[in-house]
This record gives structure tokens, C-alpha cells and sequence, in this order.
């Protein structure tokens, strides 16, 4: 039996649309794939990725022992705006920027008036902050600690 | 930052592999259709396409990409599906889309080059907003501005190209929106002073919605694109709701629309007469006249049936410009409410893959961005889609991806790659 010219092209016409679908299964499996994995995620995201641990305070400042989260670019500062907010009148109003780059956690002095210290130097450019440093701002000090 | 180390993008890799065996079989089906025979040559311009999507693929892994690998296969599908659609409706027009198609590569590969965290757009918001401004009233400007189709949405010089400002100022917008809410972040914190249940809205937010509905008002009177101004609108209105989850505000901001289309109907022709087609598209007056093209894509629509005339077999020429309004129309006539549904389910795993995308971005910046341009591309669906099939009245947004048009490609590739650079971002972040 020959096969005709109009079947054939019925045939093509067939196979996209069967295409189409066939592409869109996968998509659909791959989605189901990463909200699997998200479930997993989702429960470790709640706890934050780090945080930094209050270890000297004053009396109207945060209290010692408080958890501040990070977030991956986090800024630090007496202004209300800063994902880190800490009510010192030596902190600057955008003091510090603590930022998770590549797997290791930075610190970088923001211009501020009074300077940020790492471990009890002062810090000139960008500085690797490693878990457990302290970080001062302004009468505050910090520690980084991983999320619990 | 992106380091470059070659990555595997397997995942990626096979999904495209299913988009080049689709755009094949359409592309071969439109043209054996045409011209009534097979013929080996006729596969040159799929694999045109697909070896510039191969490029695009090898460039991310080249550069050690990280972000998601579900986004490019199923933008670049709907692109290969304009490209069938392209081939179709309006062969002449194919290389002059072909071109636009390396254009767009090319700002795809170029945005997601944009250093580290993307905070340099946030840095320059205000530069965004003027530039955003100035593509928005540059089709009003003397000797570039362009009047098409009663829309003056254009710029170009003639006989040379001609560009659509308002696709690319949609990210620019965007952009701004997520830098200006992320930045009162602490007013948004804050719960809003309630005068009994209406809660009323901080300066911060109020001035730029007043601000926001009168350029709005500005693009639908002297632009007269009814298109440009809903999604405009529409952009403000989701991104204030995702920053503040405050429903009223949304309200307050559709309340103010009606107001301002109700005076629109009354005032300007152009508004009353996209209304009265879409009310009465069978109106005796308007059946050849003003409503034929809608009226024509009604037809196309009734001959689709569940399978289709077949690709190449149905009759969608018979609709004015039908490649860059009525493709949704045109693609439905020709596979049917099947094909439809498949077309309709792209969109669907793209914006949820976009909000997922948004919901795991490490800043309220990124997020914000994200969930912007996600839905973009989601209220371009709708609205298109539902303005081809009469549920609301037809206004000139383009099919994103898929309808003809190089300004919306190159917009529409810009925005896939910024949402990749978020997830990529994220991926970093976490690991």
C-alpha cells in the first residue's frame, strides 16, 4: 500500500502536537522534582541561613544572648531600613554590610563615622568573617553563628 | 558573581532536546502544507533557530550558570512555536524575525553578564524610572515617534527599523518598583493607621499610586493604547500588593482605573470604540468595519474543534495582521483546543516556575523582581488570550514569546535571563 502524500503530513501534524506534550510531561516532572526537594529546603530556610548572636550590649541597645538573622546581603545599622537593626548612638545610620558570597560569609565597613571592628581590629576593606568571629559596631558586639 | 567553570546542564539539555524534535515537525508541517510536497532543504530555518538556542545553552554552561534549568527550554519552545506561527502566517516576515531572534540572544547572554547580585539595578532605581519615562513619551517625540494602527506606541526611522518603547520600559518598571518598595520596607513593616476598616496608605505609598495612574491616564490619551495602559497599571498594582499584602490598596487602585476608563469612554473615540466592538462585535455597522478582525478570529476560533484543522490546513490569513494580535487564534484554529491547552500550560509552568523562583530569592529586592517580571508574563497571557476570545476588550499586547515582533522578543528574552540570574543568585546563596 502506498502511503500518500496527506497522511503523511496528517502524520507530522500529529506528532507535534504529541511533541508538544511529551516536552510538557518532562516539564511538569521536573517541577514535581524540585518541589519535592523544596519541602526538604523549606524547613531548613525557616531557621534562617546564620545569624549573628549579641555578646555586649548596653541598656538600650539589644539584648544579650538575641539572635539577629542574616539574610545573604544583610546591612547593619541604626536606621530602621537595615535588615540588622541596632539602636546605638555610636552605630552609624548604614553602618556595616555582612554578605554570603560563594559559601563564605564578608564583612565590609559601609562608611561608617566610628569604623567596624573584626575581633578587635578595625577593618579597612572587605574581610572574610569565618563562624564564631565578633564583630563590633558602634558599643554592640557580635558573634556569627550558623543557623540553628 | 560568575565564575567560569563549565557546568553540566543536563536537565536543560533534554528538555531542549524535545523542543527541537516539536519545532521540527511543526515547522516541517506548515511548509509541506504550503507548498504540497517534502523537501530536505525545508529544516535549514528550524535548525537555524535551534542552533541559536544550542548557543544559548552552551553559553550558560560555559560560564558556570547555576539557575534554573526548567525557564530557557520552555521560553525558547514558545519561541520555536512563534517561529512555526511566523512561518505560516507571514513567510515574508520569517528572517527579519530571524534577526531580531539573534538581537534578542544576544541582550539575553549580555543581561545575564550582569555583575554579582543585581543590586546595581537597585543603586540606579531613579535612573530606571527617568529612562523607563523617557522610552514611554518618546513615541510622542516629532520625526522618530511613529503612529501604527491608530497606536502611537512606535519609534523608528523609516525604512530602517522600528522599535515598540513600551516592551523594554515593563522591566525597567519593574525594576523601579522592586528598588522603591524594597526601600520603605519599614513603612511597609509597620501595620497602616485604619479610619474604621480602610486602612489609609503611609505618603510613601500614596504618591507614587496618584503618580502611577496619571502617567497611565497619559499613555491611554495620547498614546491611545489601551494595552500599554492595563498592564502598566497592572504591574503597579500587583507589585504594591505582593510588597504590603494589603488588598485595599489593590482596590483603591481599581477603583481609580474604572473612574479613569469610564471618563475615557466618554471622552476619547478611540476607548468607545474598542469598547462597542467588544459589546456588540456582530453589530451590523461594525461586522465589516471595526470588529472584522476580532469577528474574523471569533471564526477561526469556532472552526478549531478539538483537534484542529491541522497545521497549514485552516484559513487564519483571513484575519487583519494576524501574526502579531490573533496568533493565539491562529495556532487554536489550526490544532485545536488541544494544541491550545499545551500553549496555555507553557505559561502556566513558566509563571509558577517564576513565583517558586521569587519565593526562594535570598532579598525582599530579588523577590520583588522576580515576582514582577513573573507576572508580566502571566497578565500578557491573560489578557491576549482573553481579548482574542471576546472576554474582554482586544487590546494590543503581544503573546509573549510568541507573537511577531522583535521589541517584545528582545524584552521578553531580557526578562527569561534576569529571572534566571535571581534563581542563579539563589542557587549560590544556598549551596
Amino acid at each position: 500500500m502506498e502511503i500518500t502524500f496527506a497522511a503523511l503530513l496528517w502524520g507530522v501534524r500529529i506528532a507535534f502536537v504529541i511533541l508538544l506534550y511529551l516536552f510538557l510531561i518532562r516539564a511538569f516532572g521536573a517541577l514535581h522534582r524540585t518541589l519535592s526537594e523544596e519541602r526538604i529546603v523549606a524547613t531548613a530556610r525557616q531557621l534562617g541561613i546564620a545569624a549573628l548572636v549579641v555578646v555586649r550590649s548596653h541598656a538600650g541597645g539589644p539584648r544579650v544572648g538575641e539572635r539577629l538573622p542574616l539574610r545573604a546581603v544583610s546591612s547593619v545599622g541604626r536606621d530602621a531600613g537595615n535588615d540588622v537593626v541596632l539602636n546605638d548612638e555610636a552605630a552609624s545610620a548604614k553602618h556595616a554590610v555582612v554578605s554570603f558570597v560563594d559559601g563564605e560569609w564578608w564583612l565590609e565597613d559601609a562608611g561608617s563615622t566610628n569604623g567596624t571592628l573584626l575581633n578587635g581590629s578595625r577593618i579597612q576593606d572587605k574581610e572574610r568573617l569565618h563562624y564564631g568571629d565578633e564583630v563590633a559596631v558602634g558599643r554592640i558586639a557580635l558573634r556569627l553563628e550558623r543557623a540553628q | 558573581m560568575i565564575r567560569a567553570r563549565p557546568v553540566a546542564r543536563l536537565a536543560e539539555l533534554r528538555l531542549l532536546v524535545w523542543v527541537a524534535a516539536f519545532s521540527v515537525a511543526g515547522y516541517v508541517a506548515v511548509v509541506a502544507a504550503a507548498s504540497g510536497r517534502f523537501a530536505w532543504y525545508e529544516v535549514a530555518v528550524p535548525l537555524a533557530v535551534l542552533a541559536i538556542f544550542g548557543a544559548l545553552h552552551l553559553f550558560l554552561v560555559s560560564v558556570g550558570f547555576q539557575g534554573d534549568q526548567l525557564l530557557m527550554p520552555l521560553a525558547l519552545g514558545l519561541t520555536s512555536i512563534g517561529f512555526i506561527l511566523v512561518e505560516r502566517l507571514a513567510p515574508t516576515l520569517l528572517l527579519q524575525q530571524l534577526s531580531w531572534l539573534v538581537i534578542a540572544a544576544g541582550a539575553f547572554c549580555g543581561t545575564i553578564l550582569i555583575p554579582r547580585d543585581l543590586s546595581v539595578l537597585a543603586r540606579f532605581k531613579y535612573t530606571w524610572a527617568f529612562l523607563g519615562m523617557l522610552l514611554l513619551v518618546s513615541p510622542l517625540l516629532p520625526v522618530i515617534g511613529r503612529e501604527i494602527n491608530g497606536a502611537r506606541i512606535w519609534v523608528g526611522l523609516p525604512g530602517i527599523a522600528q522599535f515598540e518603547p513600551w516592551e523594554l520600559v515593563k522591566v525597567a518598571l519593574v525594576i523601579f518598583f522592586a528598588a522603591y518598595l524594597d526601600e520603605y520596607r519599614e513603612v511597609l513593616s509597620t501595620p497602616p493607621r485604619r479610619f474604621g476598616p480602610i486602612p489609609v496608605p503611609p505618603i510613601p505609598y500614596l504618591l507614587p499610586i496618584v503618580a502611577m495612574w496619571l502617567v497611565a491616564m497619559l499613555v491611554m490619551v495620547f498614546e491611545k493604547d489601551l494595552g500599554a495602559t492595563l498592564l502598566f497599571f497592572g504591574i503597579f498594582l500587583a507589585m504594591l500588593y505582593l510588597a504590603t499584602g494589603e488588598p485595599f490598596y489593590v482596590l483603591i487602585g481599581l477603583v481609580m482605573l474604572a473612574g479613569g476608563g469610564f471618563i475615557a469612554y466618554h471622552a476619547f473615540n478611540h476607548v468607545a470604540a474598542r469598547i462597542d466592538v467588544w459589546l456588540a462585535p456582530f453589530d451590523s455597522d461594525l461586522r465589516f468595519d471595526q470588529a472584522y478582525q476580532l469577528t474574523q478570529g471569533l471564526f477561526s476560533l469556532a472552526n478549531a474543534g478539538i483537534l484542529g484543522a491541522g497545521l497549514g490546513n485552516g484559513m487564519p490569513e483571513r484575519i487583519p495582521v494576524v501574526w502579531s494580535d490573533f496568533v493565539f487564534a491562529a495556532f487554536t484554529e489550526e490544532v485545536g483546543f488541544v494544541g491550545a491547552l499545551a500553549l496555555l500550560a507553557f505559561y502556566l509552568v513558566f509563571v509558577y516556575r517564576g513565583m517558586l523562583i521569587a519565593l526562594r530569592a535570598p532579598t525582599t529586592l530579588l523577590q520583588l523582581v522576580a515576582a514582577g517580571l513573573s507576572f508580566i508574563i502571566a497578565f500578557q497571557t491573560l489578557v491576549i488570550v482573553a481579548g482574542n476570545s471576546k472576554l474582554i476588550p482586544l487590546t494590543g499586547i503581544t503573546l509573549p514569546f510568541v507573537a511577531y515582533g522583535g521589541s517584545s522578543l528582545v524584552t521578553n528574552f531580557v526578562l527569561c535571563a534576569l529571572l534566571l540570574r535571581v534563581s542563579d543568585i539563589t542557587a549560590r546563596v544556598r549551596r
